[in-house]
């Protein structure tokens, strides 16, 4: 007998092991004949086999987490150590608003705002509107007959509530919140004796058996089915245990997650009392409009099977503390800030000077670029509860390093259109690659070989490529002020020419010179290190620059640092309001790493995309006579273009204080009244 | 020469399940008995009835409930040629005659057919096919 292969899962197989089977022990022949009764008979035989194996496939792959398909199962195995699948999050706004209560008499001394729907979302945001809701009521004072609600927060979804009378003659009786899209953080329950009584008890949320006592008032909550939540008291031993008859309260918000995220106009539609002789009287007049303070934010969608079978492990792992950078990384988009896109942890020691007993994060979040002063510092005393203690955590701004890349494309023209065609495919394709999780992360790396199979593939037409990369950094210049400047692009420079210009800036003001500067570099003979000195230009496309200060600083190509002597910077380029100097290397390698706390991003424009026909391949030129020959190493002009040419934005010269940026505009003709001259002056030849 | 194909023999199980009285064992169909079963097996299975093989069988129920006359009959005769050449590759010259009966509201089916391999006469296979609802 054949061996039989008890891996089958196809129904074809299994027919064809019985058939084997009955070929060398049975009196019967006609197990090859479809038509005949015992092929109905092996149909069977196999059709049971067939469901069978599915059957114990699908069992065996739900039972292990990394196998696991169905939520209900993946969220059940993350239970079984320790992890809660991050809920549905409301979208948060602040909304202010006063109540005119002269038409009132006598005016009240208090206005209640009840708990429940608050405001919608004015006009139709994205074809929706949404309700913004409170937990619970908000009471304020009426002072000279107007009461203020300032800054209350709202929550985008609708407020439920449910009830449970607990039964002691009920066994495994279960409180199940019945609605799915529940925000876990915004559930409010309490516990009365009785359904009649009017003393209530407030019950908290724990997630761990830490410090609850036998009558700590908790509650624990998992989840169940369904994307449902279920809620678990204690037994008497952890937490208090329930009495027969108690009447359980649960309000809670369901909310429409991360779709609410930008409302920012809000309509009133709430409830106002106030209270005379133990009755409650509605307000219905004299209510200002709605005034928002932040627009809705922080709204995500429920945890998904992949991100519970990444976290719930290394959340274990971590065993709920703080220890090692991975710790760090795992516990704070898991448990204290989930709207972190990227994360990127390391040690004071790694830093240069090193800077034992601090820990140093940068978080990219998810919307925006960099993450408001409130939140950073509610981060880190949320640190503390997995923190070890004596380490510091230091939350950093995030650092970008920027790549631009200059793409000549070769293509054939009797396969594309039109040139348009190809560089638009090809910058499509580009954006794609920058904005995808292999560029958007810490740690990540730009990879030369990928982007130019990328650039090859991205239409039939394109034959090769020539690109040339080089990184960039955003200088933030402080205006009118005598500062030292470091800036570290992680990558090693590439020392193109020993003369100098191997980096490049844009223009800037500094203190004594009339004219715009730029930076530049001449490496020492041991091409490590290098001097920095200030040059003018006629024109940005000029190649006969004069140098106007030598010795302003000092480059590393080593370890890609650049650092500026003190300077006084009156102007540079102005981007997103704030004034800087782009400064630009070419890389020694071209797949370029984001190091530490640099955030890698592709520069789609700043980059230069430029199709070339390739007349050998398209048949216009066989003999190549006339090829068009592409440099594979940058060149071009001596710095880069943009900086306070017409119309700059410098800062107040004559005043002390110099943080912020005044908002005077001139002429270039009349920014600088120098004081000093220029300390020396040359011109070389280039 | 060209070889002559030889069969060893046919032999298919029993749907009635009934068993031998002196040996307990299974009864068995043989030969030409057991491709008449399967003949008429493959005739009366509707397409979609067999495990994982859609194709399988005969689309005449279709055609039952059409107005019984010579054109049905046709297509029924087709049908059945068509899903035997199809799936019973033991028989061979198959003729199919089909003829209405319009007194009981159905179709005679005759079928004859040479056995491939075996050293039997010709075969013929008569059923009647009516709609039963």
């Amino acid at each position: 007998m054949p061996l039989a292969n008890f891996t089958n899962l196809d129904f074809g197989q299994v027919k064809t092991t019985l058939r084997e089977y009955l070929k060398e022990n049975s009196n019967f022949t006609d197990y090859d004949f479809e038509g005949s009764n015992l092929s109905t008979i092996l149909d069977v035989l196999a059709y049971n086999t067939y469901i069978t194996s599915y059957n114990a496939n699908m069992v065996a792959n739900e039972v292990f987490i990394d196998s696991a398909t169905l939520r209900e199962n993946v969220v059940s195995l993350a239970r079984n150590i320790g992890y809660l699948p991050r809920s549905r999050k409301a979208a948060a706004s602040t909304v202010s608003f006063f109540v005119d209560t002269t038409n009132i008499t006598p005016v009240p001394s208090t206005i209640t705002l009840k708990k429940g729907i608050i405001s919608t979302s004015q006009g139709s945001f994205g074809r929706q509107s949404y309700t913004f809701c409170i937990l619970e009521d908000i009471t304020v004072p009426v002072v000279d007959s107007i009461a203020s609600f300032n800054n209350i927060f709202i929550y985008e979804g609708s407020l439920l509530t449910s009830n449970f009378t607990n039964s002691a003659r009920t066994p495994n009786q279960k409180f199940v919140l019945q609605n799915p899209g529940i925000d876990t953080n915004l559930i409010s329950v309490t516990v009365r004796p009785n359904e009649q009584s009017t003393r209530s008890v407030k019950y908290s949320r724990q997630d761990s058996l830490f410090d609850i006592k036998s009558d700590s008032k908790v509650y624990y909550l998992q989840e169940v089915e369904d994307e449902r939540y279920q809620i678990i008291f204690g037994d008497g031993i952890f937490g208090n245990k329930l009495e027969d008859n108690n009447f359980i309260t649960v309000d809670y918000i369901t909310s429409n997650g991360d779709a609410a995220n930008g409302v920012n106009q809000f309509t009133f539609a709430g409830r106002l009392v106030y209270t005379r002789n133990s009755q409650e009287y509605t307000v219905t007049a004299g209510i200002s409009l709605l005034t928002a303070g932040i627009s809705a934010s922080g709204g995500e969608s429920i945890e998904g099977v992949e991100s519970i079978k990444k976290f719930a492990p290394r959340i274990y792992a971590s065993q709920n503390r703080a220890l090692t950078a991975n710790d760090y990384e795992t516990i704070i988009p898991a448990r204290i800030y989930p709207e972190t896109e990227s994360i990127s942890v390391f040690g004071g020691e790694e830093l240069v000077p090193p800077q034992y007993g601090k820990v140093f994060i940068s978080i990219k979040p998810r919307f925006g670029d960099f993450i408001p002063n409130l939140i950073k510092e509610n981060i880190k005393t949320k640190l503390k509860k997995y923190s070890v203690a004596g380490i510091v955590p230091e939350i950093l701004d995030l650092k970008y390093l920027y790549l631009e890349v200059n793409t000549k494309i070769y293509y054939n023209t009797n396969l594309a259109p039109s040139a348009t065609y190809v560089s638009t495919i090809v910058q499509n394709n580009t954006t794609k690659y920058s904005e995808s999780t292999e560029l958007n992360k810490y740690g990540a790396r730009f990879k030369y070989s990928k982007f130019l199979k990328m650039v090859d593939d991205s239409h039939e037409s394109v034959t090769s490529n020539i690109t040339t990369v080089a990184m960039r950094r955003d200088l933030k210049v402080v205006l009118d002020t005598f500062a030292e400047y470091q800036i570290s692009f992680g990558n090693s420079f590439h020392i193109k020419n020993m003369s100098g210009y191997n980096i490049k800036t844009s223009a800037f003001r500094i203190a004594g010179v009339q004219s715009n500067v730029y930076l530049s570099d001449i490496p020492d003979t041991n091409r490590v290190t290098g001097s920095l000195f200030l040059f003018t230009l006629s024109s940005v496309g000029s190649q006969s620059p004069t140098i106007v200060r030598r010795n302003v600083g000092r480059i590393n190509y080593v370890s890609g640092t650049v650092t500026l002597n003190p300077v006084n910077v009156l102007a540079g380029k102005t981007k997103d309001g704030r004034p800087m100097i782009e400064i630009e290397a070419t890389p020694t390698s071209n797949d370029v790493v984001g190091l530490q706390d640099l955030y890698l991003q592709l520069d789609i424009s700043g980059s230069n995309f430029e199709t070339v026909t390739d007349d050998i391949a398209s048949g216009l030129d066989p003999s190549a006579s006339s090829y068009i020959v592409s440099s594979s190493y940058s060149s071009g002009n001596l710095v880069r273009s943009g900086g306070p040419d017409t119309n700059i934005v410098t800062g107040n010269r004559t005043g002390g204080s110099s943080a912020s940026t005044s908002n005077v505009t001139t002429q270039q003709t009349t920014t600088s009244t120098s004081t000093s001259g220029s300390s020396s002056s040359g011109s070389i030849s280039y | 020469m060209p070889l002559e194909r030889v069969s060893q023999g046919f032999k298919d199980i029993s749907m009635t399940f009934q068993s031998n009285p002196l040996t307990s064992d299974l009864i068995a169909l043989k030969n030409e008995n057991a491709i008449a079963r399967s003949i008429r097996n493959i005739v009366f299975t509707i397409p979609g009835e067999k495990f994982f093989n859609e194709s399988f069988g005969s689309n005449i129920n279709r055609s039952l409930f059409d107005n019984i006359d010579e054109l049905s009959a046709l297509v029924i005769k087709d049908q059945i040629t068509e899903s035997i050449e199809n799936f019973e590759p033991r028989v061979d010259a198959v003729k199919v005659v089909t003829s209405p009966d319009f007194d009981n509201n159905s179709f005679d089916v005759v079928l004859t057919y040479e056995i491939i391999g075996a050293d039997i006469p010709p075969q013929e296979l008569q059923f009647v096919l009516q709609q039963t609802r």
